[in-house]
């Protein structure tokens, strides 16, 4: 009898124990509704009360006064008072000083001295601006070339960048999103906005713009240029925001594709620990295992690469007040990120960087921080989507109908696997491994991200919609 | 905050649970690392090096151009951004105040910097070549002794401070007091590759390395037993003097004691859980519990985080340019000296230094270049070779006391200490006062330190 009793008594306790953990795994990992956000919120300065839209439309020409180039020399040409790497350092400790002696000495005496060739190659896009919540927003706008246009189903498509990255990454892949391809049957309608908080767009005077608050703005924008309906396409942030656009705004986004297919939520972090111990299992073919395993040292690359998010995410002010007051610093912070992008193998190299970008694109690139002074608000940008409000949102956990593509490429940030990512976009229609190229794929090989984004939208079906 | 404290009880509770079972390993007295008390760390190869013994005095003194080109650095337009509306330092260091310091550099302090200059050079200055690398330190003597006994004192500083920290406290300790039968002969050297001491050219000089460099400036200077005080990095050196050489050390204070070994951190979380078994509940204000040590250290080590992988760059970010290298570090004096100081606009800053000894701090940073040699100590000493030396779980066996003051970032409870430091014969708890407490509050420091060394018994 005793003995029933205690058998009894431990099934009991272990049913009630099974159940709990059961209870709260659910908790965790069950899908959430959609939040509902205010798609009006009034971002701009004061309290928006008399705030009356303005929504036209202006042309946006960059035109630097020649005084600030000539300042810029000038602040490039002070003595630099640079510590020598530790005999026998590459970029292990960052970014090699003696590289950013060379890179500083090109970007003074080359690169400065053609700046009006380098300007006009920013205004070869056509860009405008307009004020969508009290935000005036800058963006590139390219409609579909007139040959395309005549014999190509043309959709609109919302290209987002992201940290350390501007508009300027999508300068070679626009041109083959707009022209009349041989090998689709597709062409598009580019619009490429500056974040908010970056490049030529304004930045919010508040705490709180995330984002989710970033998602609204950027699909405001494209209902203000018409849009009601488009495709988005972002690495970095802008597959983020991208995301939270495809969950907050489904009934806008034709598709959704990524070039970084992150996922944090609690499911999909258990899945990838689980995932770990039985990869084949997970993944379309063994070639693939190493873009997301083993994870332990995926995180141990994540901890040695992430000291400038876990600045930015906690005193964005700081490291900005540094980065904007010195060019050369800005160079060496960004810079930093280009280099780490080339891959394992290159990234020991002085010319990485010149191997697989050019030196010009890299500097345009960290031109558009320096002349619009954005360090700072890029920066807090972090701190906002980190902070509380933002994650008691758990976007990761919010399914979203929109068709998903995925591009992984294999230098980047590790990625999750299908396996986890269908659990927030059921509708993945769409899945590649690249065993190269690295964070900037637009700017690195833009045919290859062409390729692969036109695959995913032949396979959306878009004109059966 | 409530997910952070789950994610992270959940898995502290896997990590206890795998820690106890190798609870004997870990707990076990680690034996001393093999360290070579002769690495050589200078530019070049070993053995084209030839050491020298002389101890010469420096002179710290700012060549006049370096003075005005950064005038005219300050006197550039500020590229700030305003701060976020209803901010203070939350976001980090707010530009209106950035702003108000960098033209108190340019317009007050620089114009008197002949005597800011004068103010550092009041006390002698010396450097030395300990294995490759010149180390400067200040060598102070009690000008009366008076029939007391003479210690010699290793007083070191940490990131981001300097010896001008220790300028307050110096003449306490070097004069004769009614309180005590001792006064002290300080040594307070530049750490390596910090102010005007040189940093390494070769990998791996980290805590540990440090520790021996010390000890051996120590002996260099004939003083084969000296008593050690230590705050932030100079705490951790000197506790790993006093680990691998006690025969060298008297007696070590640190207003930052810690015991980072795998068996306290485990004790850290039980003692989150049941406080009662750790601490003393009438200081229980100074122990937070595991949970907001976790959120705080993960709002306040961003910065050591990019420091301990990415030094060159950060470094290099900061070289010359005064208005981030004020910002980075002038941010530390304020959040370390009261947490509470982020919700000022002005950070607090003036509530406990003056701008003045600010920026003679800053200025060390500045005109020696060292920014990127004093972060590399982050890197060196926060990788897996350090880790294996295993120095956190070596005992020290001299006389210690420990300084709690409330607004420094965290506190162990002294009955983890006791495992790490088992002859800890003096502990306090001061409800005021920072990281900082030698440039803050000096006399409180000097009081403690004093009252510690009486208990020694010689």
């Amino acid at each position: 009898m005793k003995c029933l009793i205690v058998f009894g008594l431990i099934v009991a306790f272990v049913g009630a124990f099974i159940g709990f953990g059961y209870l709260k795994f659910t908790e965790l990992t069950r899908p959430l509704p959609k939040p509902q956000l205010d798609a009006n919120r009034y971002w701009g300065p004061g309290d928006g009360k008399n705030y009356v839209p303005d929504k036209k439309i202006y042309d946006f020409n960059l035109q630097v006064p020649q005084a600030e180039i000539d300042d810029l020399r000038q602040q490039l040409n002070r003595t630099l008072r640079l510590t020598a790497p530790l005999d026998g350092v590459n970029f292990e400790y960052g970014f090699n000083s003696h590289a950013l002696e060379q890179f500083v000495e090109y970007w003074r005496d080359n690169y400065l001295t053609k700046w009006s060739t380098r300007e006009a190659y920013f205004n070869s896009l056509r860009q405008y601006t307009t004020e969508i919540q009290g935000l005036r927003i800058h963006f590139i706008h390219e409609r579909a070339s007139e040959e395309a246009a005549a014999t190509k189903k043309v959709y609109p498509v919302l290209l987002l960048h992201g940290w350390p990255g501007s508009v300027r990454e999508f300068y070679e892949f626009i041109p083959i999103l707009t022209m009349k391809s041989n090998i689709t049957d597709y062409a598009f309608e580019v619009v490429a906005p500056s974040l908010v908080g970056y490049g030529w767009s304004d930045a919010a005077t508040r705490t709180g713009f995330n984002a989710a608050e970033m998602a609204t703005v950027m699909r405001n924008l494209m209902l203000r240029l018409g849009h009601k309906e488009f495709l988005v396409q972002g690495g970095d942030w802008g597959s983020i925001i991208g995301s939270n656009i495809a969950t907050l705004y489904p009934e806008n986004v034709l598709g959704y594709h990524s070039n970084m297919c992150l996922l944090n939520s609690p499911l999909a972090i258990l899945k990838g620990i689980y995932a770990n111990y039985f990869p084949e299992k997970y993944l379309p073919s063994r070639f693939f295992i190493e873009h997301h395993f083993p994870i332990w040292e995926k995180y141990m690359y994540l901890l040695q690469e992430s000291g400038y998010f876990h600045l930015q995410a906690t005193k964005p002010d700081t490291i900005g007040a540094a980065l904007n007051s010195n060019p050369v610093a800005l160079a060496a912070y960004i810079l930093e990120k280009f280099q780490t992008s080339t891959g394992p193998g290159l990234n020991k190299d002085f010319g990485a960087i010149i191997t697989v970008y050019t030196l010009e694109a890299v500097l345009d690139n960290l031109m558009v921080y320096y002349l619009t002074n954005s360090a700072t608000t890029a920066g807090r940008f972090y701190a906002e989507n980190v902070a509380k409000p933002y994650r008691d949102l758990q976007l990761d956990r919010v399914q979203t109908p929109v068709p998903m593509g995925c591009a992984r490429f294999r230098n980047d940030l590790p990625s999750v696997t299908d396996w986890q990512l269908r659990d927030k976009f059921p509708n993945l229609k769409h899945s590649r491994y690249f065993q190269q190229g690295g964070h900037f794929a637009a700017l690195e090989m833009p045919p290859m991200l062409f390729n692969d984004f036109i695959e995913f939208v032949e396979n959306i079906g878009l004109d059966k919609l | 905050m409530g997910t952070f404290v789950r994610i992270l009880v959940a898995g502290l509770a896997i990590a206890l649970a795998v820690a106890f079972k190798n609870y004997r390993d870990l707990s076990a007295p680690a034996p001393l690392p093999n360290l070579d008390n002769n690495a050589y760390w200078g530019p070049g190869e070993p053995k084209d090096y030839k050491a020298n013994d002389a101890v010469v005095p420096y002179d710290i003194g700012v060549a006049p151009e370096l003075i005005a080109d950064l005038h005219a650095q300050l006197s550039r337009p500020l590229r700030l951004q305003e701060p976020l509306e209803g901010v203070g330092f939350e976001y980090g260091f707010n530009s209106k105040e950035l702003r108000k310091v960098i033209n108190y550099w340019r317009d007050s302090y620089l114009p008197k910097w002949s005597e800011r200059e004068q103010y550092l050079k009041k006390f002698p200055h010396f450097q030395t070549t300990i294995q490759g690398l010149k180390i400067h330190f200040l060598h102070v003597k009690p000008q009366k002794v008076e029939g007391k006994k003479v210690l010699p004192l290793l007083l070191m500083h940490g990131w981001p401070g300097s010896v001008r920290e220790f300028y307050e406290l110096i003449p306490l300790l070097t004069t004769p007091s009614a309180s005590s039968e001792y006064v002290f002969e300080v040594i307070a050297p530049s750490l390596p590759g910090y102010g005007w001491s040189q940093g390494s050219s070769k990998t791996g000089l980290g805590v540990a390395q440090v520790a021996v460099i010390m000890r051996n400036l120590m002996l260099r200077l004939h003083f084969d037993k000296f008593v050690i005080q230590g705050g932030d990095w100079g705490a951790l050196i000197g506790s790993n003097v006093a680990s691998l050489f006690p025969e060298n050390v008297l007696a070590y204070h640190s207003n930052m004691c810690t015991n980072n070994s795998p068996v306290s951190n485990i004790k850290l979380i039980l003692s989150s859980l049941f406080p009662g078994f750790f601490i003393d509940s009438q200081h229980a204000v100074f122990y937070k519990g595991i949970g907001s040590i976790f959120v705080h250290i993960l709002e306040e080590f961003g910065y050591a985080h990019i420091q301990a992988t990415k030094p060159d760059t950060i470094g290099s970010a900061l070289a010359h340019n005064p208005v981030g290298l004020a910002a980075y570090i002038l941010e530390k004096f304020s959040t370390w000296t009261n947490a509470e100081y982020k919700h000022l606009e002005d950070g607090g800053l003036s509530k406990r230094f003056t701008y003045d000894a600010l920026l003679d701090n800053i200025m060390i940073y500045y005109v020696t270049n060292s920014i990127t040699t004093s972060v590399r100590l982050y890197s060196e000493s926060m990788n897996k070779a350090q880790l294996a030396l295993n120095l956190d779980s070596v005992k020290v066996q001299a006389p210690t006391g420990c300084a709690h003051f409330l607004h420094e970032l965290a506190h162990t409870p002294d009955s983890l200490l006791k495992d790490k430091f088992v002859n800890l014969i003096h502990t306090t708890h001061y409800t005021e006062g920072g990281h900082f407490p030698a440039f803050e509050i000096p006399e409180k420091l000097y009081t403690d330190f004093r009252n510690f060394v009486n208990k020694l018994e010689n």
